[in-house]
């Protein structure tokens, strides 16, 4: 039983969307938020999520919502995280904040399948992660690691 | 520029990411990640137990659920390690049962594993449930006793090529009423005989159950009545698969096999009856992986089995298959991955089994995805090496067996070095080689210049001098496993390439020219490795520093030296009482 009824979700930088309550619903954190909001719950704030990717996870929602059976389901997510790392990255957070686990889980297998095959050095690259070791701490920790470095 | 990496999905990220090398990348990214990794890393792998110790891996490793670790080196599977090297998994059980009371799965590889070991397994974790022993002795039918009777939740009970102290079959009894987890039960390296009844009510109380691998002692008559409880088998080994012909006998197994309908992998077949063998008929079609190397029948027998296997990926078999049954192979199998073809007589010089090189390079001409071959014959051509080369040249792995040590190519009497050379050129994702025949320090240089991705190299009765274990250690960059046997090989080389062996997991040579005084060298300078001279010579100790040890087994550590060695063990160049530790 659909209803008509429509939510508005407002990112951090105060884009609104329209979009219908089974929609909105497909993530837990919204559907916690409405079950247990007060007289104005048409309204939901996502201050972790900016705009531009509040829309594109909207986008997900939607269509595993109006069509989860359908036959191009698969490759709908496969094209969905064809993004640059960055999009990658703020989806698996927006995922893992609104609580959607599907694109948690999709997102997050994008992401450990860029680390396949990689050696510290490009993954700190294709990520910007700055180094913290010390370059003694460093060669203590690959010495250590090397009973599994190269296993 | 600063990173919008998401720190909070970070583990969950890390739950698509299994494989250990890449886990270690994560690790050593930055701190959090490395803090994030230890807490949520909870499948290890430990491919040398004195690597490490228990108390290094518990430290870093907070919840482990799984751990497989491997003991003595592969040559021992040709009796090169000497009863009481050691291997032991007891100390490790006794720390991992401290320190992960929710330990679930064990996989051990050559170790030396106790009844005392498999109790304290059996009572130390509740929610126990992979225990999959490979090459592993020491043990006996209490131990798996108790494993039966304590682990309520078990799962899988794999017993591959163990040396069981076999005391009686009572053992499978113990599994109580109550237990009905079973998915995967492999006991063929049992000798003992089993209650049949408790076996039969045990697969009929075990829904679940994938893998059923029989022992010998399971006779033909009794198949039908056991494959009825569990049709929905994958994987089956049967016993003794010979008897009396019966008409009746042979319908009714015809009919339960044919009711299998998830069967992909079949095994077994000791003693064969040639006459049973077309039971299987009408699941051949379904199979993936055929092992029919306990099957002594000829080669027409096992040729229309594989003829109608045109699904197989993986195919063990003796020699008895011959080169027209390979021949068939290559027509019939076209998925085919793996061949494994070993001898059936292998101390006898002269056989008459005409399996030669031509039955391997019909089959690498016929079968576009083999990947994996293990091939033991009595002759062998540079011809027919290059040939395989061209053939296959996403060939992964590829050990040769040749019978005779040093033997040359057959037609040219040259040694086989263009025939390996040519594989290596050919085959660049070869990870794996294992060569035999006549071989000079020609074909060492071939693998350093071209075996940039090998990983394990295996080599017997080969080369002139130093210079070909030079080539391979300073060319094979991914080298990780070097076994040699009987070479002449040196001081010179192995000291030249010290800090290589850094590198690598292990290093094995025996029956080589290695001197006492050059391991000893060798053990000073590299306080990263442990350089074990294996001797049991009675006058060891008044041998020169000059004169060639037996054996020598060195292993990158950072556990130190072990003090659970023999007397015929010494770890060379240590202070007795240095501890290589970090803090």
């Amino acid at each position: 039983m659909t209803s008509s009824k429509t939510i508005v979700l407002r990112s951090s930088d105060g884009a609104t969307f329209e979009v219908d309550e089974a929609v909105a619903l497909h993530s837990l954190m919204i559907k916690h938020r409405i079950e247990t909001g007060g007289a104005d719950s048409t309204t939901i704030d996502v201050p972790e999520v900016t705009g531009n990717t509040l829309s594109k996870v909207i986008e997900y929602c939607k269509k595993h919502v109006e069509a989860p059976n359908s036959d191009d389901l698969k490759s709908f997510d496969t094209d969905f995280v064809k993004v640059d790392q960055a999009v990658l990255c703020h989806l698996a957070k927006a995922s893992y904040y609104m609580n959607i686990k599907g694109l948690l889980d999709l997102s997050s297998k994008t992401i450990a399948d860029m680390f396949k095959g990689k050696t510290v050095e490009q993954i700190r690259e294709t990520f910007h992660i700055k180094n913290d070791f010390t370059p003694e701490e460093e060669e203590e920790l690959r010495k250590e690691n090397s009973w599994n470095l190269f296993v | 520029m600063t990173s919008s990496f998401p720190e909070e999905v970070l583990e969950h990220v890390l739950s698509f990411l299994t494989s250990q090398t890449d886990r270690n990348a994560v690790s050593l990214v930055c701190k959090t990640w490395y803090e994030t990794d230890r807490w949520c890393r909870n499948r290890i792998f430990v491919g040398n137990c004195y690597a490490v110790n228990p108390r290094i891996l518990i430290r870093r490793f907070p919840d482990v659920k799984s751990i497989e670790l491997k003991g003595k080196p592969h040559f021992a599977d040709f009796n090169l390690v000497p009863e009481g090297w050691g291997g032991y998994v007891y100390p490790w059980v006794v720390e991992l049962a401290r320190a992960y009371p929710s330990l679930e799965e064990i996989r051990l590889k050559r170790m030396v594993v106790t009844d005392e070991s498999l109790e304290m397994v059996a009572k130390s974790f509740n929610n126990f449930k992979v225990l999959v022993l490979s090459s592993c002795e020491g043990f006996s039918t209490d131990g798996l006793a108790a494993i039966a009777a304590n682990c309520r939740n078990l799962r899988v009970l794999d017993l591959r090529e163990c040396e069981v102290e076999d005391l009686s079959g009572h053992w499978l009894s113990h599994f109580p009423d109550s237990f009905t987890s079973l998915e995967s039960l492999n006991m063929a390296c049992l000798v003992s005989e089993v209650s049949f009844s408790a076996l039969e009510r045990l697969v009929a109380r075990s829904p679940n159950l994938k893998t059923l691998k029989l022992n010998r002692t399971v006779p033909l008559e009794k198949l039908s009545t056991l494959l009825k409880r569990a049709p929905q088998l994958v994987d089956f080994g049967t016993g003794a698969y010979s008897a009396e012909f019966r008409p009746d006998v042979y319908s009714s197994l015809a009919g339960v096999f044919s009711a299998c309908k998830n069967l992909k992998s079949l095994s077994g077949f000791w003693d064969v009856t040639p006459a049973y063998l077309p039971v299987i008929n009408n699941v051949c079609s379904q199979l993936t992986s055929l092992n029919l190397s306990y099957a002594t029948t000829q080669s027409p027998d096992l040729t229309k089995i594989v003829s109608q296997c045109c699904n197989l990926q993986r195919l063990v078999v003796l020699d008895y298959i011959e080169d027209t049954g390979l021949n068939t192979v290559s027509l019939s199998c076209k998925d085919l991955r793996e061949l494994v073809v070993f001898p059936s007589d292998p101390f006898i010089g002269d056989v008459d089994v005409q399996l030669t090189e031509h039955g391997l390079v019909a089959v690498s001409e016929g079968c576009s995805k083999l990947h994996s071959i293990l091939y033991f014959c009595r002759q062998m051509s540079n011809s027919a090496l290059i040939q395989i080369s061209k053939n296959c040249p996403n060939l992964t792995c590829f050990r040769l067996c040749i019978i005779e040590p040093r033997a040359p190519d057959y037609q040219t009497l040259e040694p086989l070095d263009t025939g390996f050379g040519s594989i290596v050129q050919n085959c660049q994702h070869l990870t794996r080689l294992s060569m035999s025949g006549l071989l000079t320090d020609r074909v060492f240089e071939y693998i350093g210049t071209y075996a940039k991705n090998l990983d394990m190299l295996s080599i017997a009765f080969a080369g002139d001098s130093d210079l070909g274990l030079h080539y391979v250690l300073s060319g094979c960059d991914r080298l990780r496993k070097l076994e040699i046997r009987d070479c002449p090989f040196g001081d010179k080389a192995l000291l030249a390439n010290a800090s290589k062996l850094e590198r690598m997991r292990s290093l094995w040579m025996s029956s080589c020219l290695v001197s006492f005084g050059a391991c000893k060298l060798l053990g000073r300078k590299m306080p990263g490795l442990n350089v074990e001279v294996i001797d049991e010579r009675e006058n060891v100790n008044s041998i020169p520093e000059y004169a060639p040890v037996e054996k020598v087994y060195i292993y990158r550590t950072v556990s130190g030296q072990r003090f659970d060695a023999p007397d015929f063990v010494r770890i060379m160049g240590k202070d007795k009482d240095a501890v290589y530790n970090l803090s």
